[in-house]
């Protein structure tokens, strides 16, 4: 057994100081650990922000909601039993200034708002609720309509001083995505504005501060008490989790974009750490001839691939780390905090980890090869390592990528996505290796060309020593990516289109009085006459049971009965609404239609695995209604009008009070002279322009699109960095050919079509797998992750791949432009 | 069997490679006592380098038997044969090979640090003062001429006290006048260090400075 300080000692002597041969090592590995270490430390961190402020966002340890009314005297004793209350109300509204009118998000809050953080407004003023006559507002409105401390504006029936303009609204992320900016009033100007009626749409929030109890507990023992009341609980450790979830979901997805970057890059590791030690091949044979063993020659290299390794991640993690705050200050909009300067410990560590084990996962086929180079290699130059990778090189592997696949699965919240991603990486790794080995073996069955040129360009594929295998997995990843990428922002582009509908409705209007649909329909027609208008009836409810379930005893809900979670939009109809399909069972008939019948989306009912006949119960207002299921209906759910999972008969829901919500389809020019003419004759009413709230879920779907893009730009650059080494590493025996060719006289265009000939044969061969890949990998990426529709743009997405071969074959080419401008004798010489 | 001076003992030594497989030694004997010098003649081909190979444990024989300095090659692995040629075997290449990332006393000390001598540096010192360069210890290979290269590989060869010493056209790379002064350095140093002598050359009269001619012809010797 040689000693470890010989092997350190060789090693060093060995390596060059500026990692000469190894670079490629470094650049991949700082990518790769750079990428996921940035991403793992800014997900990390909002986790944690969100979690630690958790109590400010929720406004409240724990939190009860209810629509449509507040409280009874049971409820509240119940509450004040558990700590002290704070009650807040929210409803949509319109805020009118002079003639400019905007959609509000207006919230009531009592003098106990807010139980936790502080109210402040943009002056530095920290407040409580408003007086009655005056309201705080958000910043946004304040813009829109110009307004400024001491100016006045309408809020259904009552005027408003504007008090001050809000700086902080402690639970804003709590309250999730919202129609216009915020307006804040006390209770009782709330109850001034007129707004609040019988089957009027708003939500009430009670806020509780119950510091040394369990909040968990407490919202379940409410909840059981008050079962049947439609009661949603919420506590501080969920406060937002819509937010937790959209950077849980999209930090594990960019985070395993990473990992494949790092995959990719272990590849350009593997053939960088491959091509050098064929260079170093003389001196290891010598090493041999002098007497070292195989298991030396393998540790020296191994220490020197360590090293530069150790480098490349202490680097990729200090990039990491020092990008995260700049990713924060980029994405700044679209992340609910942004952290600046942070060490979170285990992202750092599991980067690390990733890093060293793909590095050394990829190497070890290298490193056991160097050490079976015969010392005889040294008098016959073209002699093979003798062997595989033997049982401990296979062991080694294997344990390497079991290493990561346990990582992956202990660090991710969809361990089974996690795995399956890393399964398909894997494939399409070994997919393209069979490519590789199958475009060799077919190379060397065809027949000879007679010309020299194709005959030769042939015979590269092939012959002892050909990199056809490592240039087509390098060409095929770099170009599954393209097509990737391409296909994925194509069909995200496509969907921010999809979604503005040829023909949408240019006004929402909620809160219609349904004893003034008449009027209301008057009023519209008077200012823009042929205008449609749809009216339904809307309440708020939530189901709390079908068949013999209670869905309170659930312990999960089942996967694609999202609709079980908190309360939907429900309505009731004599007849079939537009845009359904009844798929199962039959519409009621007027006479039916006086029992208590329900139709059900078709998705739903197979997630719950409904029956026509089976009952449904809701809680509407606190009471319990059931109906019995009379029909499943499917829903165009791509069309912008009022789409119901539950459609009620009027026998089921139509004594429930209620107000109508309406579409309006018009052309949008007329959408301000509605707005008004409704403001004026309908002050309780919410009327919302459809352009707005459009442009709002497009803003999120771009920045979704870009931070995936960003994403996949490090897979790129990596898949970049294997393109340029393999076809580097392929370089040395080029350039053999090129001037042995020189010299027998072939100019330098032929050289450089031969070269041409054979890159473009693999690109073709290559191109093809990699858009069948690409594709696949893009489709499962926006249908199933991102539940997008598939509506890729194809003419860019095979340009991209054309552009991408292309430019392969022209770094390609460009590496032999030194070798063919050298005269032969020169070049003979550098051989 | 054979004598115990006896440093090399090859018996019907047969070397078969590649595919389809060419016959490169078809039975070749041959002793070298200790402090003998053989000088191996041939033509291009006639597989003078490949018995070298298989005497220096460079190369396995596919039959035949092989005994250097006392042990049986033929029992030995890759790795083993490369501990058998530690400190024993030296060896001088025709294109030099030395390790182009060490210096010329690195260069030295190598084969020594191996065998586990804890004075390799100095020694290493010591020979490449006594071939001539105690004036380039720091210098790598490239900064060296091969004449100077060559030196190096003399002295990395002998420094560790090898029992026999092969050297394959050790001039071949170099003039006229350098190959001479190389030649004469490396019977120098082997003298003072009382090793065997496996020579490898188309010269006939560096031949004829060995004790004994050996002529191979078509992988036999003649």
């Amino acid at each position: 057994m040689t000693s470890w300080p010989l092997v350190f000692r060789l090693a060093r002597r060995e390596l060059s100081g500026r990692f000469r041969g190894l670079r490629l090592l470094l650049v991949c590995l700082v990518l790769g650990v750079g990428a996921l270490a940035a991403i793992g430390s800014l997900a990390s961190a909002i986790g944690q922000e969100l979690n630690a402020r958790g109590r400010v966002l929720l406004g409240g340890d724990l939190e009860l909601s209810v629509s449509q009314r507040t409280a009874d005297a049971a409820e509240l004793a119940a509450m004040r039993a558990i700590g002290r209350v704070s009650e807040t109300i929210r409803m949509q509204s319109m805020a009118v200034a002079g003639d400019r009118t905007a959609p509000v998000q207006l919230k009531a809050i009592d003098g106990a708002y807010p139980l936790y953080g502080e109210l402040t407004l943009a002056d530095g003023r920290q407040v409580r609720a408003p007086r009655d006559e005056e309201a705080w507002i958000g910043e946004a409105l304040s813009d829109r309509l110009g307004l400024k401390a001491g100016d006045r504006l309408r809020l259904g029936t009552a005027t408003f001083r504007v008090g001050g303009v809000i700086g902080d609204e402690p639970d804003r992320l709590s309250e999730g995505f919202t129609l216009g900016p915020v307006v804040l009033v006390s209770s009782r100007g709330l109850a001034r504005t007129g707004l609040i009626q019988p089957g009027s749409l708003y939500e009430t929030k009670y806020r509780i501060a119950a510091p040394g109890r369990d909040p968990a507990a407490a919202a379940q023992g409410f909840a059981r008490r008050f079962e049947t009341a439609g009661w949603e609980t919420r506590t501080r450790d969920r406060a937002s989790p819509g937010a937790s979830r959209f950077v849980e979901r999209m930090g594990e997805f960019l985070a395993l974009v990473a990992l494949a970057a790092l995959v990719i890059a272990g590849i350009g590791i593997g053939g960088g750490v491959s091509s050098y030690l064929e260079q170093r091949r003389g001196s290891i044979a010598m090493l041999k001839v002098l007497g070292a063993t195989s298991g030396l020659v393998t540790r020296i290299y191994l220490t020197q691939v360590a090293l530069v390794a150790g480098a490349g991640i202490a680097l990729g993690l200090a990039i990491g780390v020092a990008a995260t705050p700049l990713i924060g200050l980029a994405a700044g909009a679209v992340l609910p905090v942004a952290p600046g300067f942070t060490l979170q410990p285990l992202p750092l560590a599991l980067a690390a980890a990733y890093g060293l084990l793909i590095a050394l996962a990829l190497c070890i086929p290298a490193l056991i090869a160097a050490g079976r180079v015969p010392a005889a290699a040294l008098l016959r130059g073209a002699l093979d390592p003798r062997g595989g990778i033997g049982r401990t090189g296979a062991g080694l592997i294997a344990a390497c990528a079991a290493a990561i696949l346990g990582l992956t699965l202990w660090s991710s919240h969809q361990p089974l996505f996690a795995a399956g991603f890393l399964g398909a990486a894997a494939a399409t790794f070994l997919l393209l290796v069979g490519l590789g080995a199958a475009i060799r073996a077919v190379a060397a069955r065809l027949p000879r060309p007679r010309r020299p040129l194709p005959r030769m360009a042939l015979a590269t594929l092939h012959r002892p020593g050909a990199r056809t295998v490592s240039l087509v997995v390098a060409l095929g990843l770099g170009l599954t990516l393209f097509v990737l990428l391409a296909a994925i922002r194509t069909s995200l582009d496509g969907n921010i289109r999809r979604s503005v509908p040829e023909r949408a409705p240019a006004l929402f209007a909620l809160d219609v009085p349904p004893d003034r649909e008449v009027e209301f329909r008057r009023t519209v027609a008077a200012v823009s006459p042929g205008a449609e208008i749809a009216a339904v009836p809307l309440m708020r409810g939530t189901i709390t049971g079908y068949r013999d379930v209670r869905v309170a005893d659930l312990a999960t809900i089942p996967e694609g009965a999202w609709a079980l979670r908190g309360e939907r939009g429900l309505t009731f109809s004599a007849t079939l609404p537009a845009g359904s399909t009844l798929v199962q069972g039959r519409w009621w008939t007027a006479a039916e239609g006086r029992r208590a019948l329900v139709s059900v989306d078709e998705r739903l009912a197979a997630a719950l695995d409904l029956k026509i006949g089976d009952p449904l119960t809701v809680s509407v207002l606190g009471l319990e209604r059931t109906a019995t299921i009379a029909s499943f209906r499917r829903i165009a759910w791509d069309t912008l009008g009022f789409n119901f999972v539950l459609v009620f008969s009027p026998g089921a829901l139509g004594d429930v009070p209620h107000n109508l919500a309406a579409t309006i389809d018009m052309p949008a020019a007329r959408a301000p002279a509605v707005n008004r003419a409704l403001l004026g004759r309908f002050p309780s009413t919410s009327v919302i322009e459809v352009g707005g709230v459009l442009s709002q879920v497009q803003t999120v779907v771009r920045l979704m699109a870009t931070a995936i893009a960003a994403a996949a730009g490090v897979a790129v650059l990596a898949g970049v960095a294997v393109l340029v080494g393999a076809i580097a590493a392929a370089r040395a025996a080029r350039r053999y050919d090129a001037t042995i060719l020189k010299v027998l006289g072939a100019t330098r265009g032929q050289v450089l079509a031969l070269q041409a000939l054979e890159y473009v044969a693999l690109s073709v061969a290559t191109g093809l797998v990699a858009l069948a890949l690409g594709l696949a990998g893009a489709w499962y990426v926006v249908t199933q992750m991102f539940r997008f529709e598939w509506l890729p743009d194809w003419g860019t997405v095979l340009a991209t791949l054309i552009v991408g071969a292309v430019a392969t074959i022209a770094i390609g080419l460009l590496g032999s432009v030194p070798v063919l401008r050298a005269r032969p004798a020169s070049a003979l010489r550098a051989l | 069997m054979p004598t115990p001076d006896l440093v090399i003992a090859a018996r019907d030594v047969r070397l078969t490679l590649g595919a389809p497989p060419v016959e490169i030694l078809r039975g070749v004997d041959l002793d070298v006592h200790a402090g003998e010098s053989v000088a191996l003649l041939g033509a291009s081909g006639s597989g003078k380098s490949s018995l070298m190979a298989v005497l220096s444990g460079l190369e396995r024989a596919t039959g035949g038997r092989v005994r250097v300095g006392g042990q049986e090659f033929g029992a030995l692995d890759e790795d083993a044969l490369a501990v058998a040629r530690r400190g024993r075997i030296g060896i001088v290449l025709q294109a030099f090979h030395l390790l182009p990332t060490m210096t010329a006393r690195e260069n030295v000390a190598v084969p020594m640090e191996l065998a586990g001598m804890a004075d390799a540096w100095p020694r290493a010192e010591a020979e490449l003062a006594a071939v001539g360069l105690g004036h380039r210890l720091d210098h790598y290979p490239a900064q060296l001429s091969g004449g100077e290269q060559q030196r190096v590989a003399i002295a990395r060869a002998l420094a560790p006290g090898p029992s026999i010493v092969f050297a394959d056209e050790p001039t071949g790379n170099l003039d006229a006048a350098t190959g001479a002064r190389i030649i004469d350095l490396l019977f120098e140093r082997r003298a003072a260090s009382g090793a065997s002598l496996v020579i490898i050359t188309h010269d006939p009269q560096l031949a004829e400075r060995c004790d004994r001619v050996a002529r191979m012809v078509d992988g036999r010797l003649a």
